[in-house]
């Protein structure tokens, strides 16, 4: 068997692998262009007949997604701001020396990643509600979100300043500059693509975020996308093609975002949760 | 004062800054709802004493009532359930996919990328894919199962009482599959070429190699990601909303949700918090584990 025949059969097999593990994924976009009819067919349809491409416009004004998807935004901007603001020199300190206080640091910050957010947010809830946060409901989130993602971003982004050469910032600080100039001249702009990639992946966590939305979000006028689709699920509903439409207009921009920075996300994550 | 300042811009007192200002943000809006989690489940919570700090306390009551309610059984033996096939199944199909990308072909690690997918998509929208695929009379796993002769009649995955809970669990798996895989392939990567080669020399086949050579070489790996599982299974709540919602009849329900379920549907706050706690101590002797697995790469 020659290499280019076993290396083409790998890749065959390898592409059907692909295939069915994604077949989720094109279930939902080949449901969202079906008619109502053909939705329910059986047997189903693997490739719609007669795509309805006016369905997305349809769902996107009768559920008001601009607004969901709006307040989507804004809560995983918030989120990762305020994450990257403190993050990034938490993790630089953490990366920077070794002593038994990073080590109690990092063993506290990696407990803090665990939290399930579903238990979490019961002690969180009363909590805010006490203090009158929750009559900002989507600052409320922001923050339960940034506690619940920083640890994690922490840990991701700490990976990248290992891998920044301390003897650039001791050449930085020989030549005259304060460790602050040295942090923001040399160190930061060398770890600029770990950072951004990490931040990227929380805010792709952010925008799918869910339970503290739910919980803490009454308004319907600041939900975000998870909560509008949850709310769009009844028990009995019929609407299928509609609730596939919505879900992919909320998923695409991910997927694309995913695609794109395939290789830095794969890297980047790997290099964090395992090390 | 002064001197403080240089500290800050210029000295040790920079560091001290960079890092305590977001560990003080974490013990507000994390270490301290956990003590206040320990707090409520001694006391008496309901909507009325909601806003106030001055609650009765009940000593053990709370627990006490948990574990005399009836459902209380089922819901853990469904958690015990649900981690430990969850986790099998990420594991098992995670792994033997990182075998089969293991062997170098061009364009292996692109397609290995895109099974990620799953993991960058948000959880609710993962939950109502699932939903509709596992619908009873027009979903398309009944179809599938029907065509191959797998089954006669339809399955009623999310209403049926038997079924519930494996539907979340089907869902579950697909989505920590991907995870699993890529983290099984960086251990892969790790062990080196020539003890195959030596192997092979010394006349090994693969299923002796595999066996003497792979799984001893990732035992630290698998740990590391049976503890990961662990974790991130008890994490799973976006699935159980969008799928079944618990039921029906709590047949489908966990820990994880019920907590939930209690404290914002039946505005139960007290038994919310008792669940928790209970839950967040054995999530954190999981991670525990899983911190001593990867000691040896945290600490470098």
């Amino acid at each position: 068997m020659s290499d280019t025949f076993r290396n083409r059969l790998m890749f065959a097999v390898a592409l059907v692998l692909a295939a069915i593990y994604l077949f989720p994924l094109y279930w939902m976009y080949i449901t969202a262009l079906k008619t109502g009819s053909a939705m329910f067919a059986t047997p189903p349809k693997f490739w719609p007949s007669e795509p309805q491409w006016g369905i997305y416009e349809y769902v996107w004004q009768s559920r008001n997604m601009g607004r969901y998807l709006w307040n989507s935004l804004v809560i995983a901007f918030g989120a990762v701001s305020l994450i990257a603001v403190l993050g990034v020199g938490c993790a630089y300190v953490l990366a920077r020396y070794r002593n038994i206080w990073v080590d109690v640091g990092l063993f506290l910050i990696l407990m803090l990643q665990v939290l399930p957010a579903s238990l979490m947010v019961t002690p969180t809830f009363v909590g805010f509600s006490q203090f009158g946060l929750l009559d900002t409901p989507r600052l409320a989130v922001i923050l339960a979100i940034a506690a619940k993602s920083m640890p994690f971003f922490v840990v991701l982004v700490r990976a990248t300043f290992m891998s920044v050469p301390m003897e650039l910032e001791e050449a930085a600080l020989v030549d005259g500059n304060s460790r602050i100039g040295a942090f923001f001249n040399i160190v930061l702009p060398l770890a600029r693509n770990g950072i951004l990639v990490s931040a990227i992946l929380i805010f792709m966590q952010a925008f799918g975020e869910f339970v503290y939305s739910k919980s803490m979000i009454q308004a319907v006028e600041l939900q975000p996308a998870s909560v509008g689709l949850n709310s769009f699920m009844g028990p009995n509903t019929n609407e299928w093609n509609n609730i596939m439409a919505y879900a992919t207009i909320y998923v695409t921009p991910i997927l694309a975002a995913f695609v794109l920075l395939q290789r830095r996300i794969v890297s980047g994550l790997t290099s964090g949760a395992l090390k | 004062m002064k001197r403080f300042l240089s500290s800050v811009t210029d000295g040790s007192g920079f560091d001290i800054g960079l890092v305590l200002l977001p560990l003080a943000f974490l013990f507000v809006m994390s270490g301290l709802p956990l003590v206040y989690n320990v707090v409520m489940s001694f006391q008496e919570v309901d909507m009325f004493s909601l806003g106030s700090f001055a609650r009765p306390f009940v000593g053990l009551k709370n627990y006490i009532d948990l574990f005399s309610q009836p459902e209380t059984r089922p819901i853990l033996l469904n958690t015990a359930i649900f981690v430990s096939a969850s986790i099998a199944g990420q594991f098992l199909i995670g792994f033997g996919l990182a075998l089969f990308f293991w062997v170098n072909f061009p364009g292996a690690s692109w397609l290995r990328g895109l099974f990620l997918v799953s993991w960058v998509m948000p959880g609710l929208v993962v939950g109502a894919i699932w939903n509709w695929i596992l619908s009873g009379d027009f979903g398309v796993l009944n179809f599938l199962l029907r065509e191959t002769g797998a089954i006669s009649g339809n399955i009623f995955w999310r209403s049926d009482p038997n079924y519930s809970l494996w539907a979340v669990i089907i869902a579950n798996i697909w989505l920590g599959t991907s995870f699993n895989m890529i983290l099984l392939s960086v251990g892969l990567s790790g062990i080196p070429k020539d003890l195959y080669e030596a192997a092979e020399l010394d006349g090994a086949n693969a299923f002796q190699r595999f066996w003497t050579i792979t799984l001893p070489m990732m035992r630290s790996t698998i740990g590391a990601i049976i503890a990961l599982g662990l974790i991130f299974t008890l994490q799973q709540f976006d699935l159980f909303a969008a799928i079944t919602s618990g039921g029906p009849n709590n047949t489908s329900n966990v820990t994880q949700y019920w907590a939930w379920d209690l404290s914002f549907r039946q505005y139960d706050f007290a038994k919310g918090a008792t669940i928790s706690v209970i839950m967040i101590v054995f999530v954190m002797f999981a991670s525990v584990v899983y911190v001593r697995s990867t000691r040896h790469e945290v600490r470098g």
